[in-house]
């Protein structure tokens, strides 16, 4: 148990203290250390854990730091794995605010987070794919997504009610059927 | 000091739990409650603010209310907008986990996960997209992007690996 949630602990500073861009920057380093290094979940469980975190409101990181803890070792999961996530930055930020501010028109911090920025979009992007290889099992999946992606484009509905009505869909015409994929 | 207290505590809760789509979508709501109702901050220190958040890793809305919290209200300060941005949002996810660990043999609650993965797909893809304007101001931008799909495929590098490799490289070639 213990070693759980030093694992945790572990697992989420360094997904929270490498990754640059926010919480959903942090997509792809969660799952580096949750599904492949650790393997606290499989893919499919991982997009799972995503669908409940983003039909929530709040920062992210800390929705799925709180899933994973809870889901490994409990509530004492969770403190552990939201700790990890968020105290180092935290109290970078209140120690060194002045500081940092001092250097964050730098070029030299400039050029980092320029050369830093092509990366996470390739990170996510590629947790996107990863996640879309089982997540298509019937054609009918890709009706789902092509109707979310109309309905993110074209119109002003929030992605919220999107992930719900996905749900709500799911059940409606896969929640009855006998067969199970 | 308590009414601050307080003051912090409603304020961040509020912005929080009001936006979706993790901590970048919240900043606008806790710049309101920041700037324009609570005036703890002018919009320029806003500014400032956010520019140290984006300048160190992890998520952008605890760094917020870690920075205007401890300018607020020292540590407690800190620590009771924190409490605000995290754990109301927290406690639901822990319900819904339970709640989904619990019935995870159920084909109601299987049918709706099936439902909903390709619409996560979805939006994971698109937040990928969102971010990608303009992180591309220069081919040698195109070329990191390259070698950072090579380092994962062929050489299976750590994510985290290749992010501080290419923060070295920028320091190198884009200063």
């Amino acid at each position: 148990m213990l070693r759980k949630l030093w694992n945790l602990f572990i697992g989420f500073t360094r997904a929270s203290n490498l990754g640059f861009g926010g919480g959903p920057a942090l997509i792809p380093l969660v799952k580096a250390e949750a599904v492949d290094r650790y393997q606290w979940l499989d893919d499919q469980e991982f997009t799972d854990s995503l669908a409940i975190c983003n039909a929530l409101p709040g920062p992210i990181a800390t929705k799925m730091a709180a899933y994973i803890g809870y889901k490994i070792a409990g509530w004492l999961g969770a403190f552990v794995a939201i700790i990890g996530t968020v105290v180092p930055t935290v109290i970078v930020v209140m120690l060194l605010g002045s500081l940092i501010m001092k250097y964050s028109n730098s070029p030299a911090l400039k050029a980092m987070l320029q050369a830093v920025r092509p990366v996470v979009v390739v990170l996510v992007a590629v947790t996107a794919y990863d996640m879309g290889k089982k997540s298509f099992p019937v054609a009918s999946s890709w009706g789902i997504a092509v109707v979310a992606v109309a309905l993110l484009y074209l119109s002003n509905i929030h992605p919220a009610f999107i992930i719900v009505g996905s749900m709500v869909f799911g059940w409606a015409v896969y929640g009855r059927t006998k067969k199970e994929t | 000091m308590v009414t601050q207290l307080w003051d912090l505590l409603i304020a961040f809760t509020r912005a929080s739990n009001l936006g979706f789509g993790g901590g970048p979508a919240v900043i606008p709501l806790i710049k309101i409650e920041v700037v324009e109702k609570y005036h703890w901050l002018t919009n320029a220190e806003f500014t400032d603010a956010l520019a140290v958040g984006n300048a160190l890793p992890g998520p952008i809305a605890t760094k917020l209310a870690g920075y205007v919290g401890y300018q607020e209200a020292g540590w407690l300060g800190a620590l009771v907008a924190n409490i605000g941005v995290i754990l109301p949002t927290v406690l639901a996810v822990i319900l819904l986990a339970s709640f989904l660990m619990k019935y995870s043999n159920s084909p109601v609650l299987k049918g709706m996960l099936k439902g909903v993965r390709p619409v996560v797909v979805v939006l994971i893809a698109k937040t990928a997209l969102d971010m990608g304007i303009g992180s591309f101001p220069n081919l040698t931008t195109w070329g990191i992007a390259l070698a950072t799909v090579v380092s994962l495929y062929w050489f299976k590098l750590h994510p985290a690996l290749i992010i501080v490799i290419s923060m070295v490289f920028g320091l190198l070639v884009f200063r």
